[in-house]
């Protein structure tokens, strides 16, 4: 029996009842990770040796009763832009190729607190800025519904192996859609939580106002695990918040908004059909479905493709050959930072580090900055309101099913409009997931999302458990040229 | 239609030394995505008041107190050049 796609809670009583062990369940992840990863490439590395001792030590607790929690001896996988101490963290940039960490995410420190075993560190666009992981410095990862397509991005890898099964769960983060777009395209759940509920202590900042943790889970539930193992204010990150008491949205006869602008141009029929498919199913469980209008959703896209640019441009002068990574020789230090900047970077981040260096610039600042500034602030405005009316909102992830490699690469514009339905959850911080819920007319995976108010985490998650038990979505890749 | 881009003088800010190949793609692309940002830039927007965080909480800044996160060799341990246990650069003028 293969144990890979089971959830969490599964896993843990077979082990409890020992009727699997924590290293069984290891050489079956690498396993499939040997036949899988060769047409996948969703790991950048795998820490398979490194395992045995660790796999070996959990089957102890487990015998003497001793486990560490429920995440103790299960295999996960790290998007390559999270530290762990003694590892690469790559970014999949040729910059950070030689960089090892010298410290672990906070993430990282509460994971292994709680016996969590890493597969390895996952392929991503390079430095998260993309939607594809086409531009990863590495090479692609292909989508294991269909290699000749994307898997998403920038998250990609992540997303990919929990859908190949080369690992149980997987952390991604989420800047404008990089765990939830990725997600659906490979068929799983991706789960962003509120702004600052999880450190970002130790993931390498892109946009440090949008960017989030989360998890990549075969079901909503592995998500809530992973998402209570990891949340809580962490003094190293002075963005993270502390628990506040916020009303809840309802779970019964819940009011659920459809939101109007992302339902129209630029979405697929496929994808406005599954919103419609859900939304019936929510009205046969006793919910109410009415239509939203939301119009800075259509402004999403500008806002965000201003604001996170500028936060890159200044997150990304870190690497300048001084400190870490990659450096090229120059006369002076100025040369040489131009160098090293020159040959570390690739195409799309060097594109985004101008975008944001000219956004910022003097006689640019107002028009373009600030006028982003306030419409989010505008934006998130009308989603308070909104959420006065309704518990939750709900809209497809991505305005299609995956696109194949290349369809998307020359047209810049359509690549980032790929985030239009997930891009204003991170501007307004509020949480999001995104749940598989059936196939396009390609065959290929399609997913709704739902929103909820800030703080509602554990409220959208529960919700969301209720939803996935109605749709029932079983379906699984057939990995072709590999073994399935 | 904004202005033309000086991609020289915003790569110089940058600090990204750039092939002309490069200039000539990266100012069509950078002028096709800033003609994309016109409807925002020209909507008339009322001032709002801006936070860095996106739920306006305040930021819970530590103690100003120095701890010791990584050892001295740690901090070094990734530095492309250094001696004496300090990071070596080129010097900063001709």
């Amino acid at each position: 029996m293969n144990h890979y796609k089971l959830s969490i809670s599964e896993i843990n009583k077979l082990f409890k009842d020992k009727k699997l062990k924590p290293s069984e369940l290891y050489s079956e992840v690498f396993e499939r990770a040997a036949n899988t990863e060769s047409i996948i490439h969703g790991h950048l590395t795998l820490f398979q040796d490194e395992n045995i001792k660790k796999a070996a030590d959990a089957d102890k607790r487990y015998e003497n009763g001793t486990e560490l929690g429920i995440l103790d001896g299960i295999p996960i996988a790290i998007k390559d832009n999270i530290n762990i101490a003694g590892y690469a963290t790559t970014c999949s940039s040729q910059m950070l190729s030689n960089y090892i960490s010298p410290y672990d995410a906070t993430v990282i420190t509460k994971l292994k607190d709680e016996g969590v075993m890493f597969t390895g560190k996952t392929n991503l666009d390079e430095f998260a800025m993309g939607s594809s992981t086409e531009n990863s410095a590495f090479g692609p990862t292909k989508n294991p519904w269909d290699p000749s397509r994307v898997p998403g991005g920038s998250s990609g890898g992540s997303a990919a192996v929990v859908s190949a099964g080369s690992a149980i769960a997987s952390l991604g983060s989420d800047t404008g859609g990089s765990i939830r777009q990725p997600a659906s395209f490979c068929g799983v759940v991706g789960f962003k939580p509120t702004y600052g509920t999880v450190s970002r202590f130790g993931l390498v900042a892109f946009a440090s106002s949008l960017d989030q943790i989360g998890p990549i889970t075969n079901n909503v539930e592995d998500s809530k695990i992973l998402f209570n193992s990891m949340k809580g204010f962490d003094p190293f990150d002075a963005t993270s918040g502390k628990e506040s008491k916020t009303k809840q949205p309802k779970l019964k006869n819940a009011k659920i908004g459809i939101i109007k602008e992302l339902m129209e141009d630029g979405i697929s029929e496929d994808a406005k059909l599954e919103v419609q498919k859900v939304a019936k199913l929510l009205e046969s469980q006793g919910h109410e479905i009415v239509e939203v209008s939301l119009p800075l959703t259509k402004m999403s896209i500008s806002i965000y493709y201003l604001i996170a640019p500028a936060e890159c441009s200044a997150n990304l002068s870190r690497f300048d050959g001084v400190r870490y990574g990659n450096r090229v020789a120059g006369n002076t230090s100025y040369e040489m930072m131009e160098n090293t900047r020159a040959e570390g970077f690739g195409p799309e981040v060097k594109k985004r580090i101008l975008l944001g260096t000219y956004a910022l610039s003097a006689g640019y600042y107002d028009a373009f900055y600030g006028q982003a500034l306030k419409a989010r602030a505008m934006m998130k405005k009308e989603f308070t309101e909104t959420y006065k009316e309704v518990d939750y909102l709900i809209s497809p992830t991505t305005p299609s099913d995956p696109f194949k490699f290349g369809e998307k690469s020359d047209n810049q514009l359509e690549m980032y409009m790929s985030d239009l339905c997930t891009i204003p959850a991170n501007l307004v911080g509020m949480p999001a997931i995104s749940i598989p819920t059936g196939l396009s007319s390609n065959g290929l995976p399609l997913s709704v999302q739902i929103m909820s108010p800030a703080n509602t985490d554990n409220t959208l998650l529960e919700f969301s458990q209720k939803l996935e038990s109605v749709v029932s979505f079983t379906s699984l890749p057939e990995i072709k040229g590999g073994v399935s | 239609m904004t202005d033309k881009i000086d991609i020289k003088n915003v790569a110089k800010l940058a600090a990204l030394k750039l092939t002309t190949e490069e200039e000539n793609k990266l100012e069509k692309d950078l002028s096709m995505i800033i003609d994309h940002f016109a409807a925002l830039s020209e909507m008339n927007l009322p001032d709002e008041k801006i936070s860095i965080h996106p739920l306006g909480t305040p930021l819970d800044l530590a103690d100003d107190e120095a701890i010791i996160f990584l050892s001295h060799e740690e901090a070094l341990s990734n530095a492309p050049e250094s001696s004496d246990g300090q990071f070596v650069v080129p010097p900063s003028l001709d």
